[in-house]
């Protein structure tokens, strides 16, 4: 069942349309940067983007970083609004559950499709990003500097930014678990896109608030942005650690309650 | 039976949200182990707590709006607003404490030689010698230095203890100074100190009149095992730009040489003359402790820029004395002399021993 739902969240070109957009920004920003060399100020703009313009190796995370505000979460609740309400506004729920197959195992399987799709999809981007960083910036691969001024190898850069890579990839998981637990809840893909995305807005609006300080701990966002510590020397765990067990709270939770709402479900589309 | 495990799963989720939700409370619920050690034997031992070596993450959120932003936005956002820290602290002399920001980082790096100060985002080093006063730093926010410094000078009758309470996961002896000056604009200062090292892990300060604190600082992780020195030594990476700081013990010689030393009485508002190492002789300084107050005569373009600073908060008082104005425990005054130029005043005392103070420097409207 996981293997047909990969196979079908893969061969719709909807998917790869949806990555080639995701891509098309930091491609832009790339070019744009490229033609004026106007970097950003040191500490404005995405992270790393201020460095690029000395190293396009840095391009990678500085795509990441542009597209983790809002882009990429866009793409994820997208595609996980879809799962389930998707296969209702279509009317194939229905033929999808005659199968000889439980309800929690097709969550599963969903879920683990738009988990495949956030990770091909983050390292798409990290591809292009160091493809682009390298043709249009000059590419220092032999060494980088780390955020807290000491020297990196080679492959200690590389090791860290797949570590970056990969925590982009598990951040991306609660804003698929809200978008997939909204999709149980109605049949309309659209609906449980902007569920999803309604959610993200308020945690991001709340953290700039002093007044929500109490709550910032614990809202989806509130870690998305500290793969930025994977790049400090010594690297700051605390966060990143965190960030994790964040998202592992909001997946647990969320898929509770989709399979709570999903498993009795009257299915009539 | 549909209606019943559908009940039974709800359920199962209500349960698990309950539990997550309730964790932090509980762990923050969490007593901590009280000793009965006197408030002076505790100071004492915070003061001894200097050559304890730790790393630990801290983080301060400073509520002073100081009106001087403009010549010291550095200072004035270290004091104003919330701010993260990675402390390696190997003594008073060998530390390093990285001012942690969502996309960069400022790096404090302090040997026996001097300070390195890197700075990611425009990839700079720069390299300051020892200098015997400073402006404010990030390493002056680390809750161990700051505690240990506001409780130096405290007197046995300031101090009381005020139980004990967790952080950074260890169990934190607490100690109230509330200073006896009449002057003191500082209500009290709290300081949380390790029952088992005397390092300070919180420090509270909170202005009179005031139901939040001015400066709260405090450990959210600690390991109190001295760091290796590779971490807290710098060398420029390649292609940083390196150069030298402000050069502060020059700055200092050349304020003592360009002021003209006045005559200030051997005490203001209440407070007596006191020395000061490596300040200027034309700055007089008074008071002890928390209850400090500076006087000094500034050059006519520094005093206009003070002046139009001050006089454009909505907070500013002013009368035949001067201008005044108060940034929590901190205040400022302007006094102009006809003729003879403008003093500034400044320090943790009220506005009103600000205006005593005013009336006794000499050339000061009575």
């Amino acid at each position: 069942m996981i293997g047909t739902e990969l196979r079908k969240t893969f061969g719709r070109p909807r998917t790869w349309v949806t990555i080639a957009v995701l891509n098309a920004l930091p491609v832009l920003v790339a070019v744009l940067l490229r033609l004026t060399d106007l970097a950003p100020r040191p500490g404005e703009g995405p992270p790393f983007l201020s460095a690029v313009l000395t190293n396009g190796a840095l391009f990678p995370l500085a795509a990441l970083a542009i597209v983790l505000p809002l882009f990429l979460p866009i793409a994820v609740a997208v595609v996980s609004g879809d799962a389930v309400a998707g296969e209702a506004q279509a009317g194939t729920l229905r033929y999808l559950l005659a199968r000889p197959v439980g309800r929690t195992r097709l969550l599963v399987a969903k879920l683990v499709a738009v988990m495949a799709f956030v990770l091909v999809t983050v390292v798409v981007v990290a591809l292009v990003g160091y493809a682009v960083g390298s043709v249009l910036f000059e590419a220092r691969p032999a060494a980088g500097t780390s955020v807290s001024g000491t020297s990196l190898t080679t492959e200690e850069l590389a090791g860290r930014t797949l570590l970056a890579i990969g925590y982009v990839a598990v951040s991306m998981l609660g804003v698929a678990a809200f978008g997939l637990f909204f999709s149980t809840l109605t049949d309309s893909p659209l609906a449980a896109a902007l569920g999803a995305l309604a959610v993200l807005v308020t945690s991001s609006l709340l953290f700039t608030l002093d007044a929500a300080s109490p709550i910032a701990p614990y809202l989806p966002t509130r870690y998305w942005l500290a793969f930025v510590d994977l790049f400090r020397d010594p690297v700051l765990w605390r966060d990143v650690v965190r960030g994790l067990a964040l998202q592992g709270v909001y997946v647990g939770v969320l898929l509770t309650a989709a399979w709570a709402n999903f498993t009795t479900k009257d299915v009539t589309s | 039976m549909s209606g019943y495990g559908r009940g039974r799963r709800w359920a199962v989720l209500a349960a698990l949200v309950a539990g997550l939700c309730a964790l932090p409370a509980v762990v923050a619920a969490l007593p901590a182990d009280d000793a009965d050690v006197p408030a002076t034997a505790l100071r004492d031992a915070v003061l001894a707590s200097a050559g304890v070596g730790f790393s630990g993450y801290a983080v301060s959120a400073g509520g002073l709006t100081l009106p001087v932003s403009d010549q010291l936005p550095a200072v004035a956002d270290l004091l104003s607003d919330r701010v993260q820290l990675r402390v390696w602290w190997r003594g008073e002399d060998e530390h390093r404490v990285d001012v942690v920001t969502a996309a960069g980082e400022t790096g404090v790096h302090v040997d026996p030689a001097g300070t390195w100060t890197w700075e990611f985002e425009s990839a700079t080093a720069e390299r300051t010698g020892p200098a015997p006063l400073a402006l404010p730093a990030p390493p002056d926010l680390v809750p161990a230095a700051l505690g240990r410094r506001l409780l130096s000078e405290a007197a046995d009758d300031e101090l009381s203890r005020i139980g004990a309470r967790r952080v950074a996961g260890r169990d934190a002896l607490g100690l109230r100074l509330v200073p006896a000056a009449p002057a003191a604009s500082v209500a009290r200062v709290d300081v949380w100190a390790d029952a088992a090292t005397g390092l300070p892990l919180a420090v509270q300060v909170v202005a009179d009149g005031a139901s939040v604190p001015a400066l709260d600082t405090r450990f959210l992780d600690l390991d109190p095992t001295p760091p290796p020195a590779a971490v807290v030594a710098f060398t420029p990476p390649d292609g940083a730009r390196v150069r030298p700081g402000r050069d502060a013990g020059g700055l200092l010689a050349e304020a003592d040489r360009r002021l003209t030393a006045v005559p200030l009485p051997a005490e203001l508002a209440g407070l007596p003359r006191r020395t000061l190492a490596g300040a200027p002789s034309s700055v007089g300084v008074y008071g002890r402790g928390v209850t400090l107050l500076a006087v000094a005569p500034v050059p006519a373009r520094l005093a206009r820029g003070l002046q139009a600073a001050v006089r454009a908060s909505p907070d500013a008082l002013v009368d035949r004395r001067g201008v005044r104005l108060a940034a929590g425990p901190l205040g400022l005054m302007l006094v102009e002399r006809p003729g003879r130029g403008t003093y500034v005043l400044t320090g943790t005392v009220t506005l009103d021993a600000l205006a005593e103070a005013a009336g006794q420097v000499p050339g000061g409207a009575p």
